[in-house]
């Protein structure tokens, strides 16, 4: 396990009510401050932070959503704090909570005082990390738990638009060149079956399933009607985009052929080609649904 | 022999004419052993001259039994066994929870021993001491032993007659828990406490407390008497001791010249019991639109809406339900998941029993609900629930002409005149362009 | 000229074109008859039943509307649904298919046919089918000619793609819609072609009807607009263009605003959005034609330009002010998914829930479209070859079909018919290739025709396709409609033309030599059809005929054994349960609960309301303490569950229970977490090893109650997950089982009422099976002082 350099992180909210809280709570305000928002916990303070009252933990992300919060007012800044926890600097911490993986967070929250759960649940509540390690859903989530949301937003990506003008100006250029092809309606035929192609292949299902390219050992073919693989994308698009082409090749290359004999073995070839692969298309749809009853020629 | 006993007690009953003085039912069960049943006869008297059938049966005894088919055989039960350890297998604490679910009503007589009643006891949060444990109370001086006691009765008590006499007790205490059904009658005098008979010195109580974990059992805290009205409206009353029922603790004096409060107390209490007093019913509720009389099943949104309940109490004398304007602090609750009007349902002055409240429905549609929930210590619980729908106004029933729509007005209005003018311009045009077109051609 | 094989000489033209035309109608007779005989292998398997869930709510308000009027059922307010909310089915519903019914409903009874509203239900998809199947007929007739009309009329009429919508007791919106959808189609290419404010007419009132009957309008409401858009960029702005898009737009969106359900959404919504921006293009662009025909000055024709753009460009920017502003509502979460495909799973987690929402494999598109799916990109570029206005259309349909049928299962219906078009474009035009009987003479002049193809038409439509525009009149449109036909059949004289109809090969001198090859080529087309009918009826009498209401299964010896374990649920609610009794389940029993049991539910297959369903979620997987207050709250008195692990019936509520666990899980962050109910290994069990939380929730519970009791001593067997149950199963205090069906697939549970007693039910159910209450002592008010 690779614990080094992944920290823990912690967040606390602490309450104004508690006399004897007011020492620590100026404790983690200085801390706050000195650290932009952030307070670098080791296994004392966070044992310190955390036993009378609570704390949570993150970085890129969490330095962010931190950083957003050092921004808000100071009567509702100082009631809740942003901490984070290395291994390196707090083990103890991490065998305490049975931590086997980092980056972990928790939200403590106030166990007394005004700002305490309605609930009464004082029990550190744990992030999902099931949306990502981005920094906007996890100020999102937060939020629920701070005195007002957390006013994060997401930095400018400056690159990524840079890019974008870039890429449009590029393509601006290129079209005056190429715009001949752009014109041509066959461009538009290739691109428009192309995209049907893909799409009814199932490639929609192995962007939103996130289905792998193969199923390793060779097995390309995933197992059930309702799942496929990415690399059978390729091969029934493949497939339908053979069937097709021969079908065309029937229909509009065929009869412009002026020799008999050359037309008459096209056709042959063509019509060929086009049992054999629709055979093969059938008996790999039979291996999807195994209960299906029909076959041809394979 | 009880059997016979009490079938004579029947045809005695059946012979004469009936005052039918509880609201629901005159036969009453006594479970008590053949021995002792004559110890209580001012009680059972008492309860025969007011017109009730008594039947009495040995705890052991097979019959009758108090559930057949069922179905209670019986409207009431009191079961004067406290010291009782085995009863006739009908008899068991789920049984007699079942009587209370079919609507009897009990009178349980607890004592200072371990029976299967005393483990009953605790369902209705009522915890019991240590077994072995009466009541034990020095004051006042006295010469009777300590553990019978004159119980001063509270002056003013929804059930009990108003300034009655100090109260004979002799049995155990227990302590209330906070369950809102439970209605206790009669406390235990701030000076008394539980304990073994003999070693009933404080110090030795201290200590039985710090050992055991039990708790201080003492002071006016703890119950003697203690009715409980289930959520079905049935009730039972458990008595500490059977002995506050006793002809002698009757007839005691408490001081000179006066006599206890006893006789009186039991009767007060079978009275509760017994569905005498204190007795409540919904007679009926209706709902219509104002300016309306008939109710409906969908109201509207915003409609005004007269709710009215009719409220009867029981009378014992003349064994009739009258009507009944004396609840001040009833309410209405108008409810879809959360209460969305909650308002006073006060009684209207010159007709008895009617009371009546106006409001307007809520601005939302749903399943409502009219409800009314009024549960008070000692009285039976009115519940009520009547189920309507309010609904969005009909297609037509919304205003015709509404002035946040004149942009849609104009539109339409300018529309249709742009359109007739066009049309008057395009064929006025039409002719002198194909004059003109003419005067081209030639 | 040669020919393959020879010719009868003596036929009189008149004689072939009135042999054509019968043997078209009875062509299109037979396809009717076909689709409607299809979609009755549920009826002859089963009974005349309504299917699944949705259609039980659309016939339920179907016998509303039937019983007591058109006005009552506007103002319907269905206390029973969501209760205690209520809904108000008048204006939340797509009144189409029911008004559809009741008409009929109506006018049979007006002829004394005493038909059941029930049978007019059953049976309307597949009526509708013929009418599909007509409409796809003259829809391709607009793009090639009769011939593939007919064949694309065959395809739709068979195809499993929409079989699985439309077989009998099938009753729901899309039954009714694709019918309607082709039609409006149809009309609109109609329009376009003549420039008829008439058609556009036509077309506005069928999106009327299409947007009164089903939710997908909103394919027509931008199809048609973008098919406007790129004939605008393509410099094919025409009068034409201009006449067919304005009447269609403003009667036709005029029009939908009257469904309530719609309302002000039409200018209100960005689904609406693009309609409404081409139409406002659509007047820009026809100023500045007018413009540009009265004034030469080329500067003037500049400024016109640059004007023309900048009004584009800020009539953009006003709309997304408008938008950020919140006059225009954003897209709504349904449709936004489609572009967003992470969307849904992220924020609504019920509209992912859905198995009709869930993304489509391949194995699906060949299942439901069999060869045509590979026929349709071939149709596609014969499609470009000729690239008129009308083929345009079906081109870009093409497009947008396949990535949504790709992104949802249920939109392949919408992808069914533009397949069914081009794949009959592709085969006619092979077939018209191939069968031609005419032989090119042998020449090694290898001049190219591809152009020529361009030039090629059908003369008769294009000719009155191109006169009607000069006919200002009505009148004269309608002439030149009527003389259509006419025209057709008037080059027809030859006989080649009555086996294809087009008159593509006669303006070119290349064709096919011989016979062997035709023969070849036919035959393998006839295998390649038979092949694909015999495909249709074994996946529509296999897969797409069961009502799910009642399911079959097949005994050992082979006989069907069939499995009425709902109705027979269902039924007890019934007879045994008081009329108001409230029956909470999972939302995808409400409707079925309602129509067949009549009892009130909480939450139905309209999800409207998240945290509803979210409530009974919460319940279903919170323990029986937690649910308990929930239940009473919403007066619930019986909780019906599925359970299929006895027979091994996989859709099942354990295994949508995480769905139920997600949804509450967005409401109640704090209370429900969907990483308790797996194990510490992350797996979803529910045997010895299942988390706490699963063992302890409602559903888990109703589930498995007495499951072990069922296998005497042995380990109990769930068939679904293929794991062992616990051996002590789990116990219930606050619910009774009230029923369990046949083969345990519903189970029905009463919620107790509270302790008469006031104690919690817990122990009051430990005290009934005369279980020692532990000794409690009182709650120390003082303490002794030592």
């Amino acid at each position: 396990m690779k614990f080094f350099s992944k920290p823990l992180f912690a967040l606390l909210s602490l309450t104004f009510c508690l006399a004897a809280a007011q020492d620590p709570r100026q404790q983690l305000v200085d801390l706050a401050k000195a650290g932009n928002g952030v307070i670098k916990l080791d296994s004392k303070t966070f044992e310190i932070l955390t036993s009378p009252k609570r704390t949570w933990e993150f970085e890129p992300s969490w330095n962010a959503v931190g950083g957003a919060w050092a921004t808000v007012s100071k009567e509702h800044r100082d009631n809740h704090f942003f901490a984070t926890l290395d291994f390196d600097d707090g083990q103890i911490v991490f065998q305490k909570l049975g931590l086997q993986s980092a980056p972990v967070v928790y939200v403590y929250p106030a166990a007394q005082g005004p700002r305490a759960p309605a609930s009464g649940k004082t029990s550190p509540l744990k992030y999902d990390f099931s949306h990502g390690f981005d920094a906007a859903p996890l100020a999102e989530s937060l939020s629920k738990h701070t005195p007002i949301p957390i006013p994060y937003r997401d930095p400018i990506d400056w690159a990524k638009y840079i890019s974008i003008a870039t890429g449009v100006l590029g393509l601006l250029v290129t079209l005056r060149f190429i715009s001949p092809i752009i014109q041509s309606r066959w461009t538009w035929a290739l691109g428009t079956v192309a995209i049907s192609l893909v799409m009814t292949s199932g490639y929609m299902f192995t962007r939103i399933r996130n289905s792998p390219f193969t199923g390793g050992n060779g097995n390309w073919v995933a197992a059930g009607f309702q799942n496929q693989f990415g690399q059978e994308v390729s091969v029934v698009a493949g497939i339908y985009g053979l069937l097709a082409m021969s079908f065309l090749m029937l229909v509009m290359v065929v009869p412009h052929q002026t020799s008999p004999a050359r037309q008459r073995a096209q056709i042959y070839l063509w019509s060929g080609v086009f049992v054999i692969v629709y055979s093969a298309l059938v008996s790999l749809f039979r291996v999807k649904n195994r209960g299906y009853p029909f076959k041809l020629f394979l | 022999m009880v059997y016979l006993r009490s079938l004579v007690f029947l045809i005695a009953g059946l012979a004469t004419t009936l005052h039918a003085k509880s609201s629901t039912g005159d036969s009453v069960l006594v479970v008590v052993e053949p021995n002792q049943q004559d110890n209580y006869s001012l009680f059972f008297n008492g309860l025969k001259e007011q017109g009730y059938d008594l039947t009495f049966r040995a705890p052991k005894a097979e019959t009758p039994v108090v559930i057949e088919y069922d179905v209670a055989n019986f409207a009431h039960v009191i079961l004067l066994a406290p010291e009782t350890k085995v009863f006739a297998k009908d008899i068991t604490p789920q049984s007699l929870v079942d009587l209370l679910g079919k609507k009897t009503n009990l009178i349980v007589a607890l004592s200072p021993k371990q029976t299967p009643l005393s483990s009953l006891a605790a369902e209705f949060s009522l915890t019991l001491p240590p077994p072995g444990t009466p009541l034990l109370s020095y004051f006042p001086e006295r010469e009777e032993p300590a553990s019978v006691i004159p119980v001063p009765v509270p002056a003013s008590h929804s059930i009990l007659s108003s300034n009655l006499p100090p109260v004979w007790f002799s049995g155990a205490p227990h302590s209330l828990g906070n369950n809102p059904l439970i209605v206790p009658i009669l406390r235990a005098p701030a000076a008394s406490f539980a304990s073994e008979t003999d070693g009933g010195s404080p110090d030795a109580l201290v200590d039985a407390a710090e050992r055991g974990g039990e708790g201080l059992w003492a002071g006016s805290q703890l119950g003697l008497v203690t009715g409980f009205q289930t959520l079905d409206g049935s009730r039972i009353t458990w008595l500490g001791g059977a002995a506050i029922l006793s002809d002698e603790f009757a007839t005691k004096e408490v001081s000179k010249g006066v006599p206890s409060g006893n006789l009186q107390f039991a009767r007060d209490v079978a009275k509760w019991t017994f569905q005498e007093a204190h007795v409540l019913r919904i007679d009926r509720t209706t709902h219509h639109l104002v300016n309306t009389t008939e109710p409906l099943e969908l109201y509207t949104t915003n409609d005004q809406i007269v709710y009215t309940a009719y409220i009867s109490k029981y009378d014992s004398v003349s064994s009739s339900w009258v009507p009944y304007s004396g609840i001040k602090d009833l309410q209405l609750e108008f409810t879809m998941l959360d209460p969305h009007i909650r308002t006073a349902l006060l009684p209207v002055s010159n007709e008895p029993g009617k009371y009546l409240v106006t409001f307007r429905a809520p601005d939302r549609h749903g399943v409502f609900k009219f409800l009314i929930n009024y549960k008070r210590k000692g009285l039976s619980f009115l519940e009520s629930s009547t189920t309507v729908a309010v609904v969005p106004p009909r297609h037509d029933g919304y205003p015709r002409f509404l002035s946040a729509a004149w942009p849609y007005y104009t539109g339409a209005i300018s529309t249709s005149v742009a359109f007739f003018l066009f049309s008057a311009l395009w064929l006025a045009g039409d002719s002198r362009e194909k004059r003109a077109k003419g005067h081209k051609a030639e | 000229m040669p020919t393959a094989y020879p010719l009868p000489k003596n036929l009189s033209p008149a004689t072939v074109a009135n042999t054509a035309s019968l043997i078209r109608i009875v062509a299109l007779a037979l396809i009717s008859g076909a689709a409607i005989a299809s979609r009755l292998f549920a009826v002859i398997n089963f009974e005349s039943i309504i299917h699944e869930f949705d259609p039980w709510f659309n016939y339920r308000a179907t016998r509303v509307l039937a019983a007591k009027g058109f006005y009552e059922f506007w103002n319907w307010f269905d206390p029973t649904a969501w209760y205690p909310l209520g809904r108000v089915v008048g204006g939340t519903v797509y009144p189409g298919l029911m008004a559809t019914s009741g008409v009929i409903y109506n006018l049979l009874h007006a002829i004394n046919l005493p038909v059941d509203i029930r049978n007019i239900c059953v049976l309307l998809a597949p009526g509708f089918s013929a009418l599909t199947a007509w409409a796809t007929y003259m829809f391709t007739k607009e793009m090639k000619d009769a011939s593939a009309g007919l064949l694309a009329a065959a395809f739709i009429g068979i195809v499993p793609g929409y079989i699985s919508r439309s077989v009998a007791g099938s009753y729901d919106n899309e039954a009714i819609a694709i019918f309607l959808l082709m039609f409006t189609f149809y009309t609109w290419i109609k329009a376009l072609k003549q420039g008829s404010a008439l058609f556009g007419t036509i077309a506005a009132v069928t999106y009327f009807y299409m947007v009164a009957a089903w939710g997908g309008y909103a394919f027509i409401t931008n199809m048609i607009p973008l098919h406007a858009l790129v004939l605008i960029l393509m410099g094919r702005f025409s009068s034409r263009l201009y006449v067919a898009y304005s009447s269609w737009y403003a009667i036709g969106t005029l029009a939908s605003m009257q469904v309530p359900f719609v309302g002000f959404q039409p200018v209100k919504t960005s689904e609406h959005m693009a309609a409404l921006g081409v139409f406002g293009l659509l007047q820009i662009v026809a100023f500045a034609q007018l413009v540009r025909s009265h004034i030469s000055s080329q500067q003037f024709q500049r400024l016109l330009v640059a004007g023309v753009v900048s009004i584009g460009v800020l009539g953009a920017l006003a709309f997304v002010l408008l938008t950020y502003k919140g006059w225009i509502a954003p897209w709504t979460g349904r449709f936004y998914s489609l572009w967003d495909t992470g969307y849904a799973k992220k924020y609504i987690p019920i509209i992912a829930s859905v198995s009709e929402h869930q993304p489509t494999a391949w194995p699906s598109f060949f299942m439901d479209l069999q060869f045509l799916i590979f026929l349709f990109p071939a149709g596609v570029i014969l499609c470009f070859r000729e690239l008129r206005d009308e083929h345009l259309f079906v081109i870009i349909y093409a497009a947008v079909a396949s990535y949504f049928a790709g992104v949802m299962v249920r939109l392949m219906l919408t992808l069914t018919p533009v397949v069914c078009v081009t794949s009959a474009v592709a085969l006619s035009t092979l077939l018209d290739t191939f069968i031609d009987p005419i032989e090119p003479e042998i020449t090694d002049d290898a001049q190219s025709e591809s152009g020529a193809s361009t030039t090629s038409s059908v003369p008769g439509t294009n000719g009155a396709a191109s006169t009607a525009p000069t006919a200002t009149s009505a009148a004269a449109s309608k002439k030149a409609k009527k003389a259509a036909p006419a025209a057709s059949s008037e080059p027809g004289l030859k006989l080649s033309d009555v086996f294809a109809s087009s008159t593509v090969k006669t303006s070119r001198p290349r064709g096919i030599y011989g016979l062997d090859t035709r023969v070849m080529i036919v035959f393998n087309t006839t295998l390649v059809l038979a092949f694909f009918v015999s495909h249709c009826t074994w996946v529509t009498s296999s897969a797409y005929s069961s009502p799910s209401v009642v399911l079959a299964s097949t005994n050992p010896d082979g006989s069907q054994h069939i499995i009425d374990d709902f109705r027979e649920a269902y039924y007890w609610l019934r007879q045994n349960t008081p009329e108001d009794a409230v029956v909470m389940s999972w939302w995808d029993y409400g409707y079925q609960i309602a129509g067949m049991a009549d009892r009130p539910t909480l939450v139905d297959n309209n999800t409207w309301n998240n945290t509803h369903i979210a409530t009974v979620g919460k319940a279903m997987s919170s323990s029986e303490e937690v649910a308990y207050p929930i239940l009473r709250k919403h007066d619930v008195s019986y909780i019906l569950v599925i359970f299929g692990g006895l027979i091994g019936y996989s859709g099942d509520d354990i295994n949508k229970f995480l769905w139920m666990v997600r949804i509450a899980q967005g409401v109640w962050p704090d209370e429900i977490q969907e990483p308790n109910y797996f194990t510490p290994q992350g797996e979803y069990k529910v045997d010895d090893s299942a988390s706490p939380a699963m063992k302890n929730s409602l559903m888990y519970k109703m589930s498995y109650y007495r499951f072990a009791e069922l296998f005497g001593g042995n380990p109990g067997q769930d068939r679904v997950r293929q794991q062992q149950v616990p051996k002590v199963g789990p116990t219930l205090d606050y619910l009774d089982e009230a029923f369990t069906s046949e083969n345990w697939i519903v189970r029905i549970y009463e919620v107790k009422k509270e302790d008469p007693l006031g104690r919690d039910l817990k122990s009051a159910n430990a005290f009934a099976h005369g279980k020692k209450r532990k000794r409690s002592k009182p709650a120390p008010r003082r303490r002794a002082i030592v």
